[in-house]
């Protein structure tokens, strides 16, 4: 078979597929719609986390208290991550504009650098820009609206970033927080499917849900570990790739579109 | 099956389309959680790279045991628990066969280039309590250089090789058919061609007075010792090596080393301790009380430059150069999927897959402040790469749950994809990738003024 031939019958075939996953939609859209509202409260939760914590790191900040607005960085970073399921792909500007990087002069990680890095707390203007956006980001959520393609996207591609290498010390490696920022993911990860898909998988295949089921209890497992360079790197590439094939073979039985890898550009 | 066909041609021609319209662990390594030392060098964000030459391409093609051996060369599964973690592969040390100039790790590295070979690191039994690092060797022309080790206490390749796996890097037991590989794909590397060097080693065509100077010096006996000459050891031939091991008064005896293609093999002694021929002349000149005058030192250099060059010694790391070994390494899954070999697929899997996700990282996410446009090409760029990463990790689950045609299946899937969509959508993206050096610039300096921050004084 010649390849436009191939590509031709791969196209009937998707085709055929679509007009199968749009039946499936309409079986499931609307408990998956409901459930996605039902995960707005806990998103609008943490990134409150993340704003009041931002709120108090102003205010160390402020006060030239180091400690204490490392604590706050700490304490705003960990809201954050755990919302890292819908932010990249729902909120890309404000994704960006709050944990850009490498450049030290912007975001967390900014002022995760003058903190942890240089030792200052000469980091008002990065703390009052972090606060505007995580606060505008708050507001938003609210009306914003939640699609259940966006929120398994959202998991799917959080999913695979946690399994890319750390062996140079992670995203947070100034502070040495890099291992809770994964923690943090893997909650997320873990909260999201189980308010949003995990009822609806378990009834369209209940075999497919047990996997998924046991590769988050192995991703929780991994990243329990007691130490950044103790985690089994190799394991967890692995049981993250598996998570998300696994995911992506959900997505089907979920009646919404294969779940894909990067958020398309604004 | 059918939804495998289906995604993937739909894959592939969507980034086809676009294409149409439209490079640990690659940082300086720090912060308090790594598992090599902080500031450890590993020289990964260089964008020109030693090139291999195969002696086997001169004569049709790689085999499969070749590509395999490049394959576990590459793979930090066959070693330890640090290496495993730390990403550290043989290839970490020996960039494509050649040595690795500018690595070094504090408490294993004296010298940029050289490494305690029995440190604390990696394997803490192995460790000999002293730091008495050795020079990372080139691997062009092993099969000639027998014995080997920096002392020469080895006369088998793969034994050599398998005190490296197990002994230095604490990595388990090798297979045989692993240990056959990588001897086989070392073998294979050949030195970089010279056409200044004649039969027997001598200098020929377009040769200047000055290097024909050095090379009467070099042949010359020397002044308290007739017996003994440059040459006497660095016998002018195909190797430039007698093979036997020396006291030159650096500390000990130590195999002679070949002089082939060494201009690319600085550092220079057992240890590393020199940068530059010059350095090396001037200690014979001490030790061996030879009277060179200035112009003789000269000399001397300037002819064991034109002995040590090559041709062709470097590649500009781009998405082509990547993308032409991660083919070669998964001609192996064209054997192993077959034959229901899941350990040498799983190998396959998680090496490519790594090669993979670092070429991912090539392509700044949107979060990356360092570059600016071209956000759709690279959108494409990285979902294509990590789609394949994805592909193999499915034919991993499939070879491990004996479902061969469904491996076979996803593995024609990435060949088809890795054909010319892939290559298509990397070449659109490559203006805003690493690959670019103002990019490639960029993004390292802003890396390293994040690194800074951690060691500037408070």
């Amino acid at each position: 078979m010649g390849v436009e031939k191939m590509i031709d019958a791969r196209g009937a075939v998707c085709l055929a597929l679509l007009m199968l996953a749009t039946g499936l939609r309409a079986t499931f859209a609307a408990p998956l719609d409901d459930a996605a509202e039902t995960y707005r409260p806990y998103m609008i939760e943490g990134i409150g986390q993340a704003l009041a914590g931002a709120r108090n790191l102003r205010e160390r900040v402020a006060a030239g208290d180091l400690t204490g607005a490392k604590k706050a960085w700490i304490s705003a970073r960990a809201g954050w991550e755990r919302s890292e399921v819908f932010t990249a792909g729902f909120v890309p500007e404000l994704d960006a504009e709050i944990d850009a990087w490498p450049n030290a002069d912007s975001g967390f990680h900014g002022i995760e650098a003058r903190l942890f890095g240089a030792g200052r707390t000469d980091a008002g203007s990065d703390t009052d820009a972090l606060v505007e956006h995580l606060d505008n980001l708050h507001g938003k959520l609210r009306s914003m609206e939640l699609t259940p393609q966006g929120l398994l996207d959202g998991i799917v591609r959080l999913t695979y970033e946690v399994g890319e290498s750390k062996a140079d010390g992670g995203e947070s490696r100034i502070s040495g927080t890099s291992l809770d920022d994964m923690r943090n993911n893997v909650a997320g990860i873990d909260f999201a499917y189980r308010t949003i898909f995990a009822t609806a998988l378990k009834t369209a295949d209940a075999k497919l849900a047990d996997a998924v089921d046991a590769r988050i209890e192995r991703l929780k497992v991994i990243v329990a570990a007691r130490d950044l360079p103790s985690i089994d790197i190799p394991g967890l590439r692995r049981t993250t790739e598996e998570l998300v094939i696994t995911l992506q073979s959900a997505s089907a039985k979920l009646g919404l579109q294969r779940a894909t890898l990067e958020a398309k550009s604004q | 099956m059918i939804i495998r066909h289906s995604w993937i041609a739909t894959l592939a021609l969507g980034i086809l389309v676009a294409g149409l319209h439209g490079r640990a662990v690659a940082f300086p390594i720090d912060g308090d959680q790594t598992t090599l030392p902080p500031k450890t060098e590993l020289n990964e964000d260089a964008l020109d790279k030693p090139r291999e030459v195969f002696h086997s391409e001169l004569a049709g093609g790689k085999s499969y045991m070749i590509n395999l051996g490049n394959l576990a060369f590459s793979s930090p599964g066959i070693l330890g628990g640090v290496a495993r973690q730390a990403a550290v592969s043989c290839g970490t040390c020996h960039v494509n066969g050649a040595g690795n100039a500018k690595l070094f790790m504090p408490k294993m590295s004296t010298h940029p280039g050289n490494f305690d070979t029995t440190g604390p690191l990696f394997n803490p039994k192995a460790d000999n309590l002293v730091l008495d690092p050795v020079r990372i060797p080139s691997l062009r022309g092993a099969r000639y250089l027998a014995p080997y080790g920096f002392d020469g206490r080895m006369p088998s390749l793969r034994d050599f090789v398998h005190n490296v796996i197990v002994n230095e890097f604490a990595g388990p037991e090798p297979s045989p058919v692993i240990l056959d590989a990588i001897v086989a794909y070392i073998q294979d590397i050949d030195f970089l061609p010279n056409p200044s060097l004649g039969p027997g080693g001598r200098l020929v065509g377009k040769i200047n007075d000055s290097e024909r100077r050095g090379e009467a010096l070099f042949l010359k006996p020397f002044p308290h010792d007739p017996s003994l000459s440059c040459a006497g050891c660095h016998t002018p031939s195909g190797v430039f090596s007698d093979h036997q091991q020396h006291d030159i008064g650096s500390g000990g005896l130590f195999r002679t080393p070949t002089l082939r293609n060494a201009d690319f093999n600085a550092p220079y002694f057992h240890d590393g301790r020199f940068d530059s021929y010059d350095q090396v002349v001037a200690h014979f000149d001490r030790v061996f009380d030879l009277g060179l005058s200035a112009q003789d030192r000269q000399d001397l250099a300037a002819y064991l430059t034109a002995v040590g060059d090559g041709t062709q010694p470097y590649e500009h790391d781009g998405a082509g150069a990547s993308l032409k070994e991660i083919n070669d390494f998964t001609t192996v899954l064209g054997t192993a999927i077959p034959a229901g070999d899941k350990d040498i697929v799983s190998l396959a899997v998680d090496t490519i897959g790594n090669e993979l996700r670092e070429l991912t990282e090539q392509y700044p996410d949107h979060k990356n402040t360092s570059v600016t446009g071209g956000e759709q090409q690279r959108v494409l760029a990285r979902n294509a790469l990590k789609e394949l990463v994805l592909t193999l990790r499915r034919i991993d689950m499939a070879v491990a749950d004996g479902r061969i045609a469904d491996a076979t299946t996803d593995y024609r899937n990435y060949r088809y994809l890795m054909a010319a969509a892939v290559p298509s959508v990397l070449a659109g993206a490559e203006p805003w990738s690493l690959f670019n050096s103002k990019v490639h610039d960029s993004h390292y300096a802003a890396l390293r003024q994040v690194m800074q921050s951690k060691h500037a004084p408070q």
